[in-house]
């Protein structure tokens, strides 16, 4: 066999080494949000609350007893028989070291505690499985806190000197839910802005517009701006989109629609590029075919060309779905950096990745759940990707099935 | 006397600087054959591009001179195309049909001019498919892709799907070429089965094919019509010399 020239071999090397780094680069990516984040991912924390709901009880009398709490043991579970009480050392959803209560027997005095809430109607609360205890203070004894870990807390609570004062919990907080759903909201409402505009410009562009000066202009302004920074996008949607949407909706600050139109307008050159591109492939002669048919340029269009051209349609869907969950700058500009667990579109709320920034800015900065929340995003990004190929697989089917 | 449908008169077409059809003075006959001979660039395709004025969507391209179809006025201005080429079908080298059903393909034309009843264009498409000898072969299956069948169905398809208009004249752009003998010859005796009811007008490579088919032949070089008469003329004595060894095969 002849030898291979050493050009051949330099470049053949260069195409390997640059795939294997490539690769390795992208898998880290997965390797590490799931080595970081994957022991916090649960339903509970796509389900969850974020903001835990604090309660403040106070114990009004203590019936001192003893409760048999045997077959309650475990690994991080500490007993409290005076009160028929189990704590357990554990995490929130967001992965914050917590003390939670996991088991409390039916006839414990911290079943029925007074509310301290001024503004409740209730009068009555109740500590209950999995609620999350913060503070227990005490008559004349220092305070048992989380800080000190629910050994030391059961120990206190265990003590027949230490009579109880007051009791601070809270449901668990840290969950993603209204992120969640704010991210699927600016999907819907960025898409269903861009994906008609996108579209029928880029039919213009490549199906009707003369090709002179002006309209290489624009098709040359549109690819610049696939390059502009997403960051001064937000700029434009806090000058031009929140004041119109103040305007015209009852929204009163940054909000879901303004984020969506700022979205919307940056996937703008990205979807007509893409289509437009889809639309070039498209072979002259169905063009053709269809005009000599007596159809018109509207029915060759959109009988003819714009079908064929659905699944390049359908991967600009894909690719603006992406940047939609993958933006961040120019959401906290324009939808705020706010976590809301009830997500209303004239108000401000966070998107998935913006839920990220706010863990990173947190003190300390929450890897862990940043990691979940890129491996969630991760796990959209993978299924919509799916769903993408399935879908213009059927289409190709559709068009080629014998 | 035979009934005229294209009357044409002192027709020239330039693309851009390049003059391809010079002072073109020509007639084609109601059912019958036309075919188009001469070499490569020599504005055959050009020629029956004029006819349903596809000319119209190659930006650069002029049109001049007179057109003048079933005794209308000249083809020029404002002249309603779309309703021109309704009544001018046309085939295309390559078959093209779309990437929809056999059916869908066929019903295209009448969709676009409005007919929606299922039953009508059940009709339409039946009988289409039937004038281009294509109905037995695919009347199991009107919803396959048209991409599924064999070139030379597709080709015939796409006869069948020009003919679902009723049009009056089918021009026909070398519609064998990209097909096998046995398809090309089904092709050949279709257009011989065709012209009962149609005028046909055929662009074609091959002398054989157009001494087998045609009724007319017009030879054209250089962008010009050198020679127009019956087949018969042009293959047996035709008037020019540079018709004669085009066609024996000496250049071309």
């Amino acid at each position: 066999m002849r030898k291979k020239p050493w050009r051949q071999v330099i470049l053949d090397g260069a195409t390997y080494l640059a795939t294997l780094l490539s690769v390795f680069a992208l898998g880290m990516i997965f390797f590490y949000v799931i080595r970081e984040g994957a022991h916090l991912l649960s339903f509970d924390l796509l389900r969850g609350d974020y903001h835990a709901r604090g309660f403040v009880g106070l114990v009004e009398e203590e019936t001192q007893g003893s409760f048999n709490l045997t077959g309650q043991q475990g690994e991080n579970r500490y007993l409290v028989e005076r009160l028929g009480l189990v704590l357990e050392q554990s995490f929130d959803l967001a992965g914050d070291g917590v003390i939670k209560v996991a088991y409390i027997d039916e006839a414990s005095p911290l079943r029925r505690l007074t509310n301290q809430d001024p503004t409740s109607e209730q009068s009555f609360i109740g500590l209950e499985t999995g609620a999350v205890l913060r503070r227990v203070s005490y008559v004349d004894h220092p305070t048992s806190l989380t800080s000190r870990g629910a050994a030391s807390m059961a120990r206190d609570m265990n003590d027949p000197d230490r009579a109880l004062r007051e009791v601070i919990f809270s449901t668990e907080g840290g969950g993603i839910r209204g992120s969640l759903i704010t991210t699927l909201y600016l999907i819907f409402i960025t898409l269903a802005i861009a994906l008609p505009f996108g579209v029928l410009t880029a039919i213009y562009f490549n199906e009707f517009a003369p090709i002179n000066r002006v309209t290489k202009a624009m098709r040359n302004f549109i690819e610049t701006l696939t390059g502009v920074p997403s960051i001064i996008y937000g700029l434009l949607g806090i000058t031009v989109f929140v004041p119109l949407t103040v305007r015209l909706t009852p929204a009163e600050n940054a909000n879901l629609i303004a984020g969506g139109l700022t979205l919307a307008v940056i996937l703008l050159p990205v979807i007509i590029r893409t289509t437009e591109e889809a639309l070039k492939v498209v072979s002259q002669d169905h063009r053709f075919a269809s005009l000599a048919l007596g159809a018109n340029k509207t029915q060759t269009t959109f009988k003819v060309v714009l079908p064929q051209a659905l699944p390049g349609i359908l991967t600009a869907t894909f690719l603006g779905i992406g940047r939609v969950i993958g933006e961040s700058a120019a959401l906290i500009f324009v939808l705020g950096a706010a976590i809301r667990d009830s997500v209303r579109i004239f108000e401000p709320s966070t998107s998935l990745a913006v839920h990220i920034w706010s863990m990173m800015t947190d003190e300390p900065a929450n890897i862990a759940l940043s990691s979940t929340i890129a491996l969630i995003i991760l796990l959209i990004v993978l299924t919509l990707n799916l769903a993408i190929k399935t879908t213009v697989w059927a289409f190709d089917w559709k068009g080629r099935r014998s | 006397m035979m009934t005229t449908v294209f009357n044409i008169e002192n027709l020239n077409l330039f693309y851009g600087d390049f003059h391809a059809l010079k002072n073109i003075d020509m007639v084609i006959y109601k059912n019958q054959v036309t075919a188009l001979i001469g070499p490569s660039g020599c504005g055959k395709s050009t020629f029956i591009r004029c006819l349903n004025r596809m000319n119209d969507l190659i930006p650069e391209a002029k049109m001049e001179g007179c057109v003048r179809f079933d005794g209308e006025e000249c083809q020029i201005g404002g002249y309603d195309v779309i309703g021109l080429r309704k009544r001018v079908g046309m085939v295309f080298q390559k078959p093209n049909p779309f990437p929809m059903s056999i059916f869908d393909n066929v019903a295209f034309g009448p969709r676009q001019q409005g007919i929606k009843q299922k039953e009508v264009l059940q009709g339409i498409v039946e009988k289409a498919l039937k004038q281009a000898a294509l109905y037995e072969e695919v009347k199991d299956r009107l919803t396959s892709s048209a991409l599924s069948l064999s070139g030379g169905q597709q080709q015939r398809l796409c006869i069948a799907r020009a003919l679902a208009l009723e049009p009056e004249v089918i021009l026909m752009d070398e519609p064998t070429s990209a097909l096998d003998p046995l398809a090309t010859q089904r092709i050949e005796s279709l257009i011989n089965d065709l012209k009962e009811d149609y005028t046909i007008v055929i662009v074609t490579h091959s002398m054989q094919q157009a001494a087998r088919i045609s009724d007319y032949t017009a030879f054209f070089y250089m962008g010009e019509l050198r020679e127009i008469d019956t087949t018969e003329k042009i293959f047996k004595a035709p008037r020019l010399k540079q018709t004669e060894d085009y066609i024996t095969g000496r250049f071309g």
